[in-house]
């Protein structure tokens, strides 16, 4: 599989809310507080209204990620981004990640699929791409660095 | 630093499909829907058929690109039943055509199903789709 980078981006969660238990599992919600993206071909921040990631950890230890963030480039276009993801790992990686501790990424798997989508002339090529995106969570909110599938 | 995406091969699905349903018009675009009659796949890890059924769910959006919304059941060779759905793009303009496939199955031995992520690149041969399924490393 080819891939090109596409950008990195970096998000606050603010605080995270916990809903409990769900049919399929434990849900949380975690609002972002705002983040920013810079790429080879977009740069921007990451817009605090409407974004943020729905969390659920089902009963098989894995934890779903629905996130929905709002991008809003330094040229002012706005970009929705929605991404599925998954992140799972050994236990004692995972408990080390809850308690916000910096934990090397490629010790767990984080990854998501983000999809796009803009109005905006200078970036409809992002309406017609596939992406892929490794995540790294640190205490403050995970970093994405997310690829282009060619 | 960015750090490189690997992957490796998950399986080769091969599709049959029965004539097309056109719904026409929608407020989503064109839909048409393509039941799955059949079909294959094989990888490393697994292989199997594709049971008649399903379909996929495509749409020409009004940027003439389509959007795929797949849903099939496959059976391994041993027995096991795998719920399959992808979303994909197919932008002929292009000639980019990828899915995001996603899995689930009880089976225990295909666990390793429900844990990953997936890209596919797919084209229509004769026959017709064929997709390259790659797990997402």
């Amino acid at each position: 599989m080819n891939t090109r980078p596409l950008l990195t981006m970096k998000v606050k969660v603010a605080r995270v809310l916990d809903v409990g238990a769900v049919p399929y599992g434990t849900r949380r919600i975690a609002p972002l507080d705002g983040g920013t993206f810079e790429g080879p071909r977009l740069r921007g921040t990451v817009l605090p209204g409407g974004s943020a990631d729905w969390l659920l950890l089902r009963p098989d230890g894995v934890l779903e990620l629905d996130l929905r963030a709002t991008l809003q480039t330094d040229d002012g276009a706005l970009i929705s981004m929605k991404s599925f993801g998954l992140r799972h790992g050994p236990p004692a990686v995972i408990a080390a990640l809850g308690r916000g501790e910096t934990v090397d990424p490629s010790t767990y798997y984080f990854r998501t699929t983000p999809r796009f989508e803009t109005a905006h002339p200078a970036y409809t090529f992002l309406n017609r791409l596939i992406a892929v995106a490794i995540g790294d969570r640190r205490a403050e909110g995970p970093i994405y660095t997310i690829h282009e599938v060619l | 630093m960015t750090a490189p995406i690997n992957s490796r091969s998950l399986m080769v699905l091969r599709l049959a499909t029965s004539p097309i349903e056109e719904i026409g018009s929608t407020p989503e675009g064109t839909l048409t829907i393509f039941p799955v009659t059949g079909g294959s796949f094989e990888g490393e890890r697994l292989r199997g058929k594709v049971l008649s059924g399903g379909g996929d769910w495509v749409t020409v959006r009004s940027n003439g690109m389509m959007t795929l919304d797949l849903r099939i059941a496959l059976e391994t060779d041993d027995g096991s039943l795998i719920h399959m759905t992808f979303t994909g793009i197919r932008d002929d303009a292009n000639g980019y055509f990828r899915t995001v496939p996603r899995f689930e199955t009880a089976a225990p031995r295909y666990a390793f199903l429900n844990r990953l992520l997936a890209v596919g690149t797919a084209e229509i041969r004769p026959e017709g789709p064929v997709h390259l399924i790659e797990e997402i490393l």
